[in-house]
């Protein structure tokens, strides 16, 4: 598994953990569930949607690099 | 815990749930990240989330404006309680009856009203969770009753006059309304005082009260 893909199923991973956080709220509206939602859900999921973003910029990068040793980009 | 039938925690719960089959789909299958993955990707992890986060918080600011939820805490439970029963005379409970307050009738009567009302009020709410955490958590409810106070109790009275506007000739009439309406106004002298119109939850003793006109 390359380095992206790792860092991809990490950010599902914590955007599925920040959906159900976020979505406890609504079951269960009282203090800390959400307090939890407003505020380790939105960490959690704002850190999946930079981590998507940051492997995606760096794929174009990659693709964009003068290709002097034969590599493929990703597409 | 309830099923939720608010139209905006129904988007919020479809949307999130488009989100997971996607972010699912991505975590079994492993596609390589060419063009179509990112796209999905970008709603899976970006536009679904973001407008499920939008209007979840939504959501969750109004739930935050409901009874059952500042009473929660179990130092707010007795306040709850009073407010929930039909048979009470309190200010709190009266209100609570006022469709115009109904179930958010906490947050009616202790909002700020001012400019960025909601965001204040919230705000305060912050400092609320942070005073339960570190004073109330242990507190017993009996002992609440006497250790819970207003932080600016002069302000009570801006809240009720949100609709009773002491101009009224009819509310003008009563002496009793007539005679210190400066100090009302000003909110040295609180409407719900034991001298007037009694205290909003009648259970209820500040600790300074003993030594203070204001509630």
């Amino acid at each position: 598994m390359s380095q992206d893909s790792r860092l991809l199923s990490v950010a599902c991973v914590a955007g599925l953990a920040a959906l159900a956080l976020m979505t406890w709220q609504l079951f269960d509206p009282r203090v800390w569930p959400v307090i939890v939602a407003m505020s380790v859900g939105q960490v959690l999921g704002t850190a999946s949607f930079v981590t998507y973003g940051y492997v995606v910029l760096a794929a174009y990068r990659a693709d964009r690099r003068p290709n002097t040793q034969g590599h493929v980009g990703s597409e | 815990m309830t099923l939720p039938t608010a139209p905006l925690a129904i988007v919020a719960l479809g949307l999130a749930a488009l989100s997971a089959v996607i972010l699912a789909w991505y975590l079994v299958r492993q596609p390589p990240l060419v063009r179509v993955t990112k796209i999905w990707l970008l709603l899976g992890l970006g536009l679904f989330p973001i407008a499920a986060a939008f209007a979840g918080n939504v959501q969750g600011f109004e739930a935050t404006k409901e009874r059952t939820f500042c009473g929660s805490c179990h130092v707010m439970s007795l306040h709850r309680d009073d407010s929930d029963d039909i048979a009470s005379n309190s200010l709190a409970s009266r209100h609570a009856r006022n469709p115009m307050f109904g179930s958010e009738n906490c947050y009616v009567c202790h909002a700020d009203y001012g400019m960025f009302g909601t965001v204040v009020t919230k705000a305060g709410g912050l400092r609320h969770v942070w005073l339960y955490l570190t004073e109330y958590r242990n507190v017993t409810v009996e002992a609440s009753k006497s250790t819970i106070h207003l932080r600016e109790p002069q302000k009570m009275n801006d809240n009720c006059m949100q609709c009773h506007s002491t101009k009224d000739s009819l509310w003008l009439a009563i002496p009793d309304h007539r005679a210190p309406l400066a100090e009302e106004r000003a909110g040295s002298l609180s409407c719900a005082s034991e001298g007037c119109h009694g205290l909003a939850h009648p259970f209820f003793r500040p600790a300074r009260q003993a030594s203070a006109r204001l509630l």
